[in-house]
């Protein structure tokens, strides 16, 4: 059984200038003990859509559709189940936060309580969600902390958040994550904030605790390098789409998508040997209030067509994992597509 | 990386340099200073790009900001193209600040929200009395087409750009004075992956056509190689390793180098299984309470006894500096 299923997932916001499709579409899964990669730049909708499945989004953001199923329960706020009964909605995925799925943040200092002992912080998400002792609950947490690599656990246990360096930081976030054994961790960037030598002490770290206890990653990042090192499969995201996914082979030796390979190209290859040249992809990130009806990448495709504009491409299936979206693979069956999609829009 | 550097004619020698910054005033216990920038030489030759790296505090934008003499240096000496400027008032500089200038590591706090982007590329041309109203008109459309953006964005404001559009503005305003000499601090690193390449291509294009020198601060080791001739290594205020790009990050010789340059992570997938990451151990020293020894003697795994006793100093290995007690 699947971990984790989404099925058209769409997210959108209200804002003062219109309404904001942050997510749009998005269907993927992720089996038990599996490292998932979401890859995309500032816009893409690769936060959203892990907030929507946490039922975290801000005040003018909603799930329009799609169906969330975690370890085989139905958690979308729009589900059968909950439509009507928003109460029972927040308190079961209160249950399910730091429970059965672990999150962890970008910034660690905005996410520790500055005035709180870091002890008393992983104590509180154990004691919230077990039915153990305080004494039991600090000999959990002391024990967290010596897994996640800190140093004399028993004296920093007392100590606040501003006593611990950025990567210690971040190492008290993961320990925290992991305090329930969640069956996911979520991690939206979380090593954006720190240096090169942390970073790679941080991401060994992720994947010693995969492979020790099983639990399956989302790592959300815009660094290709993190990716390469960490996950098993990719999904790279553009304009709120999953434009493309795969393993990380597939994704990094065999890209399909005009804009993974772009990507692949704008960073060089840092092998050695020769000095290759960057190839930018030209123009910028799409606005998502101004979105064609078509593809969101087209105005930056080196490949567009004029049907690119108007219509959306459909998935094209090139091995067990791999699939990408781009009208490139499905010229074919343009007609039909076109056809569906048109009668979509006026019925 | 360009082609036409001109070797042995440094554009700015830095000899000694030293920043140190107050930390604790004292009477009757030691004031304690933070050295940020602690006896560091390096050259920048003619048409050359040198990379700096190093950690978050490691002093890489306190050195940039200290040649360009926005700090005052505690000790040591700065040379343009032969002259000391290491004593030159801020009159005496402001001459300079034609040829010497800076990019931003923030395109959204550096230009002021209220000019339009005409008036901020115009702005150090006036502040110059360059040429006449007329002529920096011109220049300002002229510059606008070097850096890739539209004539008709001389009228707008920067809330209405991106962060690379902004960026492009900031070098822009740079390039208005005509420098030959540009210090750029992590000009890229807040920018999206797909857009930081087009502003390394745009830098690359500048120094090609116009022979300018960069000092080049950033994190991001795998950037800094593409764009850098040579690299330096900076850790806590102290130059550890310099010399060619390709060498240094290919074969690393002190262990600083080496640790660093296999923690970043290849985006390779085939690679990054196969590369052996060396993990550094022990704690950063506080820069409050420097060893008296090698700064990175705890966390060195090639750390001897000798290493505790005194600072290394730094000596030639072939055409590149290294501070290590291995090589001495």
């Amino acid at each position: 059984m699947k971990l984790l299923e989404i099925k058209n997932l769409t997210t959108e916001f209200k804002t003062g200038q219109g309404i904001v499709k942050a997510v749009r579409n998005v269907n993927y899964s992720l089996e038990k003990g599996e490292i998932l990669g979401i890859v995309g730049e500032s816009g893409s909708g690769k936060s959203v859509g892990m907030l929507s499945l946490m039922g975290l989004l801000a005040d003018n953001g909603r799930i329009v559709s799609g169906s969330i199923i975690f370890d085989g329960e139905e958690i979308s706020p729009i589900s059968e189940k909950y439509k009507n009964n928003k109460k029972a909605y927040e308190k079961r995925m209160q249950e399910i936060r730091g429970n059965d799925i672990g999150m962890i943040f970008q910034d660690p200092m905005t996410f520790l309580n500055p005035i709180l002992k870091v002890g008393t912080q992983i104590e509180e998400q154990i004691l919230r969600h077990t039915k153990c002792s305080k004494k039991e609950a600090r000999e959990r947490a002391i024990e967290l902390m010596k897994k996640v690599g800190i140093p004399s656990p028993e004296k920093r246990i007392d100590q606040y958040p501003f006593q611990f360096s950025g990567g210690m930081r971040q190492r008290i976030i993961i320990a925290i994550a992991l305090s329930c054994n969640p069956k996911l961790i979520i991690a939206d960037e979380p090593t954006t904030a720190l240096d090169v030598t942390v970073q790679s002490q941080i991401l060994e770290l992720l994947q010693q605790i995969a492979e020790e206890t099983g639990t399956a990653i989302i790592m959300i990042t815009h660094d290709l390098g993190v990716v390469a090192t960490l996950c098993q499969k990719i999904n790279i995201m553009y304009g709120g789409q999953i434009v493309e996914h795969g393993t990380t082979d597939e994704i990094f030796y065999n890209p399909k998508h005009p804009y993974t390979m772009g990507l692949l190209r704008s960073i060089g290859t840092h092998t050695n040997g020769e000095r290759q040249s960057l190839i930018p992809i030209p123009g910028t990130p799409p606005d998502l209030l101004k979105l064609n009806s078509g593809c969101a990448f087209m105005p930056r495709c080196s490949k567009a067509m004029k049907i690119c504009k108007d219509y959306m491409p459909c998935r094209t299936q090139f091995s067990e994992d791999q699939y990408c979206s781009c009208w490139e693979y499905c010229k074919d069956s343009a007609d039909k597509i076109v056809q569906e999609q048109s009668a979509a829009v006026n019925g | 990386m360009t082609e036409n550097v001109k070797e042995n004619t440094p554009i700015i020698r830095v000899k000694e340099l030293e920043k140190y910054f107050l930390a604790k005033r004292g009477y009757i216990h030691m004031s304690q200073y933070v050295k940020a920038v602690d006896g560091i030489s390096l050259d920048v030759m003619e048409g050359e790009t040198v990379g700096l790296v190093g950690e978050s505090g490691c002093g890489k934008s306190t050195l940039g900001r200290t040649i360009m003499k926005i700090y005052e240096p505690t000790g040591g000496e700065i040379f343009y193209r032969g002259q000391n400027i290491t004593k030159l008032s801020n009159k005496k500089m402001h001459n300079l600040r034609k040829s010497m200038q800076m990019i931003f590591q923030d395109p959204y706090a550096s230009l002021n929200p209220r000019f339009t982007i005409g008036d901020i590329i115009e702005e150090p041309m006036v502040i110059h009395n360059m040429y006449t109203k007329a002529e920096r008109k011109e220049k300002v459309y002229e510059l606008l087409e070097l850096v890739g953006l539209k004539p008709d964005h001389i009228r707008r404001y920067p809330h209405e750009f991106s962060g690379g559009q902004r960026q492009r503005v900031g070098i822009a305003r740079t390039l208005a004075l005509n420098p030959d000499f540009i210090v750029c601090d992590e000009p890229i690193s807040a920018l999206d992956v797909s857009i930081q390449a087009q502003i390394i291509n745009l830098l690359e294009k500048i120094q090609d056509e116009q022979g300018i020198s960069y000092l080049f601060i950033a994190h991001d080791l795998g950037m800094v190689k593409h764009i850098s001739h040579k690299i330096g290594v900076m850790y806590l205020g102290h130059l550890v390793e310099f010399g060619d790009a390709d060498e240094v990050y290919n074969h690393p010789l002190h262990p600083y180098t080496e640790a660093l340059m296999s923690a970043a992570p290849i985006p390779d997938p085939k690679l990054a299984r196969e590369s052996k990451r060396i993990m550094l151990k022990g704690e950063i020293p506080s820069p409050l309470d420097m060893p008296t020894g090698c700064p990175f003697a705890s966390r060195c795994p090639r750390c001897r006894e000798e290493c505790l006793a005194g600072p290394p100093i730094m000596v030639n290995v072939g055409d590149r500096k290294v501070a290590c007690f291995d090589y001495l």
